[in-house]
């Protein structure tokens, strides 16, 4: 397939989505995986380079009990996820983070283990938190069995029969990861160790490989307590079968204030999606095949959207509207008119009339799907080095902080904070488990000890400390007064330069949704079957139809 | 309440370690634990992102930055902010009387003004007395990477020499281990220095750990009914 050579961005900024209707929570909370998404990235560069991929150790007793090491062999770099099964009683079983035996538990090391690393880590990783890792490991990770769809598929193998596929569809994953801890947690490689190698340099790629490799040992598990309970009758899961399978994951509130905490991840993570959709819109023609791969791409979605199931009641309209959607996308493009000038840019503008903010948002991830050559560059340019954004610039005048915050955080300054709904919730850390929660400013004690979450308010109070201040005053004799502004002037800072960095929405407001904040950052990981569960924690599922390491092909593709 | 620190069930990412034990931290771990305890200890938020950095900048280059943050925290409390700071006039930034100033405060402070008047690209300041200078050398390795020049850090028997990479040499740091309440000179000067190879990132104390975590718990909030209900899954997970 051939395409024209991408444009400037210059060319493509007509094309660009405004941030501030990027960047509001509802649209966040309403994305879809793309092809740029972390895991997809993952996998084409897998594929591309052809990585060796074998499992040199599997040694698991008949209790499911043991070890087996997983190995993956790319250009100039080999990774090993060594995996460790346990027999869990049932009423050991709880996905929560506070949780303190699981099914299973991996760690990712750097190169390939001997027989004392591994041993190293068996007196360390099941233990998880209370253990240590060193620079050697690139994550730590646990999983728990879906009980019941574990106990049917092991009993169908064993008795040379295929699992129930409605039995397999309506769970999706044999094992849910309850926590996959990287960047330098318990001891682990630091990224900035590792993030100058070509296959790392993107986000989240050591979580990636380290939860597709888990993917692996899910499916060889199963298949091995199936031989143990049927002997000579157990039979493997067919490809097809085994293809569906994902794996779970349960995330909870721990995971939303990252994406408050990184803004230039953000930034960057939206920055590319953004520019991806830009070049795609611009585009003079369409050629025949990526129209045909774009019919492809929407079957696609028709069907997962069929499967993906939620009894949530934020949720569960939000599928409705997303089935309707995808009818009436499947409706409009047979009559399609690509003969007319910048035909996916005249798409694009007729999804944004006619479809909710579900359906614009699947629409983005169906039209970046054709055009691989044409984006999938970008996914250089998702990584940060927060690192250099870190110093103050204390010599900007104070004018000029003002005008950030006009420029940048305008729909702030606009919320009223005297109004109790605009200051309802505070982020806080319980003391009791140490883990991030949402409390209600009214009810609940704890608000003088908020976490620096709420942005919006943190905007609004700089905002007012600067009025009436002398314009030429340099920001550091501010700061020197101000301490308590010193994160938001740094923010500010940031977001003058990167445009996407914040969520332009009040995070401590009576009608924040928290899921948002999770699925806007699931979805860029590649997650999809989003399945609220509460307005603070979700179920999705990671690389459901995704290759298999025993099924990539050695060495470069042509 | 009491916490035991093999409690595997706190959603902790900070390091458990008990007794007299003594482990590897990685930055990352190094950077949260000590940006928590900053802001336990009273520090605003941005501010304690400062002393996060100044502790795994010290870390990354040999030193105990943890050990060093904690002296410092412990020194400072009961402190009010004024008395932290310095005050600004050209070529001297003196503590207020008979006080001593916060080195995390101190570098910030420097950081911000280096290329305002006043500030380090205009002259040698004379500065102190600074507790814990050795806290002081990140924030000189960020001023001299950001004016491309080299930092110069003197006391009354001793000196060091600070570029974007670190010290030269690399042991020079060390030799402000332990010191406080001192009398410096700081300046810039044209140049750049040699590059240096790592350091091994020494092991961390238990008992440091341990009383940074003490400061870091004093971010968070007491466990109510209301909380735990709302923290996260409450249906079964055996389906």
């Amino acid at each position: 397939m051939t395409h024209p050579a991408p444009l400037s961005a210059a060319a493509t900024a007509v094309f660009q989505r405004d941030p501030a209707h990027v960047m509001r929570l509802a649209r966040m909370g309403a994305g879809h995986p793309t092809r740029l998404s972390f895991l997809r990235v993952l996998l084409r560069r897998i594929e591309t380079e052809g990585w060796l991929c074998d499992r040199p150790v599997w040694q698991v007793d008949d209790k499911g009990v043991g070890h087996a090491v997983y190995r993956v062999q790319g250009p100039g770099c080999c990774y090993s996820l060594v995996a460790f099964a346990h027999d869990l009683p049932d009423e050991m079983r709880s996905d929560r983070v506070i949780a303190t035996a699981w099914d299973a538990t991996f760690a990712l090391f750097d190169g390939d283990p001997t027989a004392a690393d591994i041993e190293r880590l068996r007196q360390n990783v099941p233990y998880q938190e209370a253990g240590r890792i060193t620079s050697n490991e690139l994550t730590l990770a646990r999983a728990n069995r879906s009980v019941r769809l574990f106990a049917h598929v092991v009993e169908a193998l064993s008795q040379g029969r295929q699992p129930d596929a409605a039995e397999m569809d309506s769970v999706g994953y044999l094992m849910r990861t309850t926590a996959v801890y990287g960047s330098g947690k318990f001891g682990a490689a630091d990224r900035a160790c590792i993030a100058a190698r070509p296959e790392l340099t993107g986000p989240f790629q050591v979580e990636m490989l380290t939860v597709w490799l888990i993917r692996a040992f899910t499916a060889d598990i199963v298949e091995h307590m199936a031989r143990v309970k049927g002997g000579d009758r157990a039979v493997r899961l067919n490809a097809d079968m085994r293809r569906d399978l994902g794996v779970g994951n349960s995330t909870g509130l721990g995971m939303a204030p990252f994406v408050v905490r990184h803004p230039i991840l953000l930034n960057n993570w939206t920055a590319a999606r953004e520019e991806a959709l830009a070049r795609v819109r611009s585009q003079a023609a369409a050629t025949p095949q990526s129209i045909a791969a774009l019919h492809h791409a929407l079957h696609a979605a028709i069907l997962n959207a069929a499967a993906w199931h939620s009894e949530h009641p934020v949720q569960t309209p939000r599928l409705a509207d997303l089935r309707r959607d995808l009818a009436q996308i499947a409706a409009t493009l047979p009559g399609w008119d690509w003969a007319t000038p910048t035909p996916w840019d005249a798409l694009w503008r007729w999804g944004e009339a006619h479809l909710s903010t579900e359906g614009q948002e699947v629409l983005l991830s169906l039209v970046l799907e054709p055009h691989g050559a044409l984006i999938d560059d970008l996914a250089d340019t998702m990584g940060a080095d927060e690192d250099v954004s870190f110093r103050l610039n204390g010599a900007m005048p104070v004018a000029d902080l003002r005008a950030i915050l006009q420029e940048h955080y305008a729909w702030a300054l606009e919320i009223d904070f005297d109004l109790p709904e605009a200051t309802a919730r505070f982020w806080y850390v319980s003391e009791e488990k140490l883990e991030p929660r949402l409390g209600e400013r009214a009810q609940e004690d704890g608000s003088l000890l908020e976490q620096p979450l709420g942005i919006a308010r943190l905007a609004s109070l700089l905002g007012k400390t600067l009025e009436g201040m002398d314009g030429d005053l340099p920001v550091a004799t501010v700061l020197l007064e101000h301490p308590e502004h010193r994160l938001m002037v740094r923010r500010a800072q940031m977001a003058a330069h990167h445009p996407y960095a914040e969520i332009r929405d009040n995070l401590i407001g009576a009608d924040m949704l928290p899921i948002d904040m999770m699925r806007c950052k699931l979805a860029f990981f590649g997650a999809n079957r989003f399945d609220p569960r509460s307005d603070r924690w979700i179920r999705i599922s990671l690389f459901q139809g995704a290759v298999f390491p025993d099924e990539i092909a050695p060495g470069p593709r042509a | 309440m009491t916490h035991s620190a093999g409690d595997q069930t706190r959603g902790d990412s900070s390091a458990f370690f008990t007794g007299d034990h003594s482990a590897q931290m990685s930055q990352n771990e190094v950077f949260a634990l000590c940006m928590k305890a900053a802001r336990g200890a009273g520090m605003s938020w941005g501010m304690a992102d400062e002393a996060g950095f100044a502790a795994s900048w010290l870390t990354a280059r040999g030193l105990d930055g943890p050990r060093h943050l904690l002296a410092q925290l412990t020194a400072m409390q009961g402190r009010a902010w004024g008395d932290l700071c310095p005050t600004i006039a050209p070529g001297k930034w003196s503590a207020a009387t008979g006080k001593t100033i916060c080195p995390v405060v101190l570098g910030a402070t420097l950081s911000d003004h280096a290329i305002l008047p006043g500030g380090l690209a205009s002259g040698a300041i004379l500065t102190g007395p600074v507790d814990f200078p050795i806290l002081l050398c990140p924030f000189l390795s960020g001023i001299a990477a950001a004016t491309g020049q080299i930092a110069v850090l003197e006391w009354t028997d001793g000196h060091v020499e600070i570029d974007a990479n670190g010290a030269t040499p690399v042991a020079a740091v060390s030799a402000l281990e332990g010191q406080t309440g001192v009398k410096l000179r700081v300046s810039l000067r044209p140049g750049t220095g040699p590059a240096h190879s790592p350091l091994p990132a020494p092991a961390i104390g238990a008992q440091t750990v341990a009383a940074l975590n003490a400061f870091a718990l004093r971010t968070t909030v007491p466990a109510s009914d209301a909380s735990r209900a709302g923290a996260g899954a409450a249906s079964n997970d055996n389906e």
